[in-house]
């Protein structure tokens, strides 16, 4: 590999600096996407930002009425976070599917968003539970959506010079819960062929109130679903209901032929995912 | 002497015969023989694996031939 | 033999180079670095299939570092001289190795560039001028096969019995098996199955890469550093390829991190020491991941037609087998073992079995594990299974019922001694796993495996230290336990412990001639090698000793690693041990030192009966393995952990064969799955742990009766996955892999 200048800001201002004065530079977290693609010679940074050394960045916090977690922080220490498991089941076991044990020591919510992989696992988790990007550039902070972050394969929402700082979560209601699934053909170490993530509330008498159905690896980018959220309000989250936002995941997705699937198989798969993580919700939700 | 049991592949140019006798002291004698009789053996059965009363040779050329040995000619198999 | 009480055979000591290899110590082919070494970029072909109309390596040499630049051109034209016969033609792998008019797959070398950093090779490598003709790519059996299909070899033959094209064509070779009258025997059946089945191409997917390290020096001797399982190949084979004289060649095998076959050739060997040649200097040569996909030999992708015919009783009457096998490249797939295997585990009155060779613009296949074995099995053991199910018999007493046994005749002519095949049945039918409760949309299948092992040459060297501890070398890399085997084996016949042996893996100077580490053949072979070398020094020993007592050597007998007095004669003496002689060396004779060489035929056959249970999901169709259990005839275990780590990782790579692996080609013939992300591999958490039951039928050409182990267990699972996937839902897949889409596909019935 070719020698590439390192730096390493301990402050948000002093990496958005950096980054506003060499478009080319690329952030650096755990490099688990990046390095591979720097040695598969698809991209060739200028210099590398290291942001692991910024403590806004890092950790995971439950202040108020909203779960923070920093870009910078690997999945391994979100996912063993007892309070976040406790409140965002789905977006834990989102973080704890990404590639393995080892991978898992390294790769960081935030580049996971950044990467932009519309197969991506957090995502439709994220999107699920309403989660927030908190950007900071150069005129200051911003918030973004989670399904207005990622504008296309590898594309971001994120200006140049910009950089994420952290995921705001809201802390989920009473009755409220969420669940992610993803088919791989194997256990680990592999891409989602298709993904879902099903945040929903329910009432005291079991109907649900509210719901934000999300897919991913379906389209260029993950989907926040309006029509399989509508299945689910107003239902006791019945088989009836089940079906229907099965029907309309389906009929959402908008996906590809490739190596990692055909367009029919993740058609039909998505849906069934889709249903079976509203299912788990409403199990959760129940519980609670 | 020595039989000979032919595949029906190899069988295709000793005029149909599946089983020959012949007189031969080792396996090398016996491929000279057949191919003389056969001439359409020729570069066929000396680059094949031998079984001489079912012992699998890959190169079988100075193998002892009994009385009553019996001979097969086999493709050659490679081993991962 | 039988009777023979082992005190080591059987045995699981800890093996030899277990720290090295767990601590990081231990050198693979890459690991090695010499002084003022460069560094080696190969250039390949961006297309499936082209003329090289011309390659101007000049540029590269403008590159700043870049040492030495080779294309084909700069090699010898390759003759057939010194074929060898065991590794294959030598041409085709001279021109495998490099293209020289012709390149016949994307990702065949075309040139290589040698410089003082890897990146200074890279761009050279991008510099060179390569202009080609492109012609139509062959990419699966039909297109190659159809009269109007591009031509791969103009020279191309095909050889076999008629009828056979005669034109130039893009099928090397027929072999064809028969026996009775196979009209007759469909008529005698009661039940006939036929299906069509395909396997795609598959990697073996080692772990390390293909490395080379090479030095040459002013009077022309080579030495090379590589991964192989075979020194003694890679020196014939780089003299071919290169020219040089054999002599000159000195291969020093590293540690080997996989091979399963993939490593019984060259690639980089010959590339490095031109390079070499031509610089001056030591040359590395390390493939990438994605290199290795697109450029070394996996095994066949096959198309296999099975018309099995069976009479009410459960008897097996008659069967036809047409298969074509891959070559890819070149001609060499190994469909000729894949006739001779189709139909060996059962007695057939009447069969046709005919196989084809064909060539496509994908990548060379090279051995893997039982190479054409498992795609012959994955059609003919699931046509058992659904004979047993039209009558309704169980597929183990069906299987019973049909199984060849000693004396019986192979389908390839020759009759059986003893095999252990029904033995591994009838393990298989009491193993716990056969009778574990099943639940919804679970499924069990069972499936056999027949393979042969093979003999070939082997010497081995043992000799005394003054302790009275000893060294065994061989020129066998250690690919899947073989020291810890073969230390075994040498303190059998000492009377020592196994740790009290250094097992040594020669290079091509200090160990004498040895076959491939490959054709599970080393425990049988060389092991009787080295056992007949022990028994030699224990001759010694006893001499040694019966100079100290000073009787005649029948006076003295050799039990448990000490000499005893024997015959009456010295009875006041009291025994020397190991220790006691070796001390006394110099003062008896010198050094204590032995060798054997052995040429054995083939050991026998090796059988396997595997268990495999499944759950389907219904909904994704993702198949989960639930259970798995190998059953198999090792002969006998020499050392029991690495024979059921041979039986574990074989099912291991079946299971991946049938599940998920294959090679995805576009439409230009580009491999798109050239790494594991993509190249579905198992994992670890894929897999159940895989129960083992090892079977032992001595084979009788062995002193100990080992018959070889690592190939047999890669044959069933194949079959056995989509046996135990058709029980789960009603539905054969007879097209691998039987991954999630295809299954939904089947359930949903579109
Ligand atoms: C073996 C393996 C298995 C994998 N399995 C999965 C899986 O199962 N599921 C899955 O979703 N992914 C998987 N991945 C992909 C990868 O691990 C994840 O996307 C991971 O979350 C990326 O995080 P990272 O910290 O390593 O990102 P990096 O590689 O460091 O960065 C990724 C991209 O984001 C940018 N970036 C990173 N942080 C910021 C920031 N704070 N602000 C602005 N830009 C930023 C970088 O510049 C880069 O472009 C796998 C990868 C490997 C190698």
């Amino acid at each position: 590999m070719q020698s590439i200048p390192y730096q390493a800001p301990a402050s948000v201002s002093e990496a958005v600096a950096l980054l506003g004065s060499d478009a080319e530079a690329r952030v650096l977290a755990g490099g688990t996407d990046l390095l591979v693609q720097v040695r598969g010679g698809v991209r060739k940074p200028s210099a590398w930002i290291d942001v692991k050394r910024i403590p806004d960045l890092l950790g995971v916090s439950v202040e108020g009425d909203s779960i923070r977690i920093g870009a910078a922080t690997p999945a391994a220490v979100i996912f063993e976070h007892p309070e976040l498991q406790r409140l965002v089941p789905g977006v834990a076991e989102a973080t704890d599917l990404i590639g393995s044990t080892q991978i898992q020591g390294r790769a960081t919510l935030g580049g996971n968003l950044c990467n932009a992989s519309p197969a991506a696992d957090t995502t439709p988790a994220l999107i699920a539970v309403g989660a927030q990007c908190i950007v900071a550039g150069s005129g200051g902070e911003r918030e973004i959506a989670v399904e207005a972050f990622a504008t296309g394969p590898g594309q971001t929402a994120l200006a140049q010079g910009e950089l994420l700082v952290a995921v705001r979560i809201p802390k989920p209601a009473a009755r409220t819960a969420d669940a992610y699934l993803r088919l791989i053909p194997r256990t680990e170490m592999d891409i989602a062929v298709v993904g879902a993530g099903v945040a929903l509330t329910l009432g005291d008498d079991g109907t649900c109130t509210q719901a934000r159905v999300a897919i991913g690896a379906v389209a260029p980018t993950a989907l926040l679903l309006e029509e399989a959220a509508a299945a689910l309000v107003g239902s006791r989250v019945d088989d009836d209901a089940l079906a229907r936002v099965a029907a309309a995941a389906t009929a959402a997705a908008r996906p590809i032929d490739d190596k990692r699937g055909t367009i029919a198989y993740r058609r039909k798969v998505v849906g069934v995912l889709a249903k079976r993580a509203a299912a788990i919700a409403a199990n959760r939700a129940q519980e609670r | 002497m020595a039989v000979v049991v032919f595949s029906s592949a190899l069988a295709q140019h000793t005029g149909g015969a599946g089983r020959v006798e012949i007189e031969a002291a080792r396996v090398a004698d016996l491929v000279k023989a057949l191919c003389e009789r056969y001439p359409g053996l020729r570069g066929h059965i000396d680059k094949m694996a031998v079984a001489v009363d079912d012992e699998v040779h890959s190169d079988a050329r100075f193998v002892r031939l009994k009385p009553d040995s019996e001979v097969h000619f086999l493709p050659r198999i490679g081993g991962g | 033999m039988s009777e023979r009480k082992f005190k080591q055979v059987g045995t699981r000591p800890i093996r030899h180079d277990g720290l090295e290899k767990v601590t990081g110590r231990a050198n693979f082919g890459a690991d090695y670095s010499l002084p003022g070494m460069l560094q080696g970029a190969v250039l390949r072909s961006p297309h499936a299939h082209a003329k090289i109309v011309s390659i101007d390596t000049s540029p590269a040499l403008e590159v700043e570092g870049v040492k030495a630049v080779i294309s084909g051109r700069d090699f010898p034209i390759p003759t057939r001289e010194g074929d060898r016969q065991q590794y294959g033609d030598v041409p085709d792998l001279a021109n495998n190795v490099i293209a020289r008019d012709k390149v016949l797959y994307h990702g065949h070398a075309v040139a290589a560039v040698a410089a003082t950093t890897i990146e200074a090779a890279q761009r050279g490598a991008e510099k060179i001028r390569v202009e080609y003709e492109v012609l139509p790519p062959v990419l699966d059996i039909e297109s190659a096969i159809a009269p109007d299909a591009a031509i791969l070899h103009d020279d191309l033959v095909c050889q076999g019995p008629a009828p056979v094209p005669s034109s130039p064509t893009n099928v090397a070779r027929r072999t064809l098996l028969s026996g009775g009258d196979i009209e007759q025997g469909f008529a005698d059946s009661d039940v006939v199955v036929e299906r069509e089945f395909t396997t795609p191409m598959v990697h073996q997917g080692y772990i390390e890469p293909h490395a080379t390290v090479v030095e040459t020096l002013e009077n022309g001797n080579v030495t090379i550093w590589c991964c192989t399982q075979g020194p003694f190949a890679v020196r014939g084979l780089t003299a071919s390829v290169t020219g040089i004289e054999l002599s000159k060649i000195k291969v020093i095998p590293s540690e080997i991190g996989g091979g399963f076959g993939g490593k019984t050739t060259i690639y980089l060997e010959p590339l490095a020491v031109e390079l070499s040649r031509r610089s001056g200097r030591p040359v590395k040569l390390v493939m990438s991941r994605e290199e290795v996909f697109r450029a070394t030999g996996p095994t066949s992708a096959g198309r296999v037609r099975v018309k099995m015919g069976a009479r009410k009783d459960g008897r097996l009457v008659a069967a036809e087998v047409v298969m074509y096998y891959e070559a890819g490249a070149f001609p060499g797939s190994p469909v000729g073992a894949g006739c001779m295997c189709a139909l060996s585990a059962y007695c057939f009155d009447h069969f046709v079995i005919d196989g084809y060779d064909v060539v496509t613009t994908k990548p060379r296949v090279a051995a893997y594990r039982a190479p054409g074995a498992p795609i012959a099995a994955f059609g003919v053991e699931q046509v058992v299974d659904e004979v047993a199910e039209r009558l309704g018999l169980d597929p183990i007493e069906l299987r019973l019922l049909n199984a060849v046994q000693e004396n019986d005749v192979a389908p390839y002519g020759p009759k059986y001694q003893a095999i252990g095949f029904r033995e591994t049945l009838e393990e298989a039918r009491k193993h716990p796993n056969y009778s574990a409760t099943l639940g919804p949309n679970q499924g069990r299948g069972v499936a056999s495996g027949f393979w042969f092992n093979a003999g070939l040459q082997s010497s081995a060297s043992v000799h005394m230290n003054e302790d009275g501890t000893a060294i065994v070398t061989t020129g066998n890399p250690d690919i899947g336990g073989s020291r810890a085997a073969q230390a075994i084996m040498v303190a059998e016949e000492l009377g020592i412990g196994a740790e009290q042996v250094v097992p040594l893996v020669g290079d091509t100077e200090s160990a004498g001639y040895t076959d491939l580490t490959g054709g599970s053949r080393t425990a049988y072979a060389t092991g009787m090698a080295i056992i007949e070398a022990s028994q030699d020094i224990v001759r010694q020993l006893r001499e040694r000793a019966a100079k100290i007592w000073g009787v005649e050597l029948d006076g003295v007998a050799w039990e448990d690693g000490r000499a005893v007095p024997s015959n009456g004669a010295a009875s006041d003496v009291e025994p020397l041990n190991l220790a006691e002689i070796a001390a006394q060396m110099g003062a008896t004779g010198g050094p204590i030192v032995a060798q054997a060489a052995v040429s054995p035929p083939m050991a026998g056959p090796g059988f396997a009966t595997h268990l495999c249970d499944v759950e389907v999901d219904q909904e994704t169709g993702k198949v989960t393995v639930l259970r798995y259990t190998t059953v198999q005839d090792a002969g006998k275990a020499v050392h029991p952990s690495y024979v059921e780590g041979q039986m574990q990782g074989g099912a291991a790579q079946g299971i991946g064969w049938a599940l998920n692996e294959e090679y995805i080609f576009d439409e230009n013939g580009v491999v798109e799955n050239p790494g594991f992300l993509d190249y579905r591999m198992p994992v670890a958490s894929d897999l159940p742990m895989i129960d083992t039951v090892i079977v032992e039928v001595a084979n009788p050409l062995h002193p100990y009766g080992v018959r070889g182990v690592g190939e047999t267990p890669i044959v069933p699972p194949l079959a056995c996955v989509a046996n135990a996937v058709a029980a789960a839902t009603g539905k054969r897949f007879t097209d691998l892999p039987i991954s999630p889409p295809r299954v939904l596909a089947a359930i949903d019935g579109d």
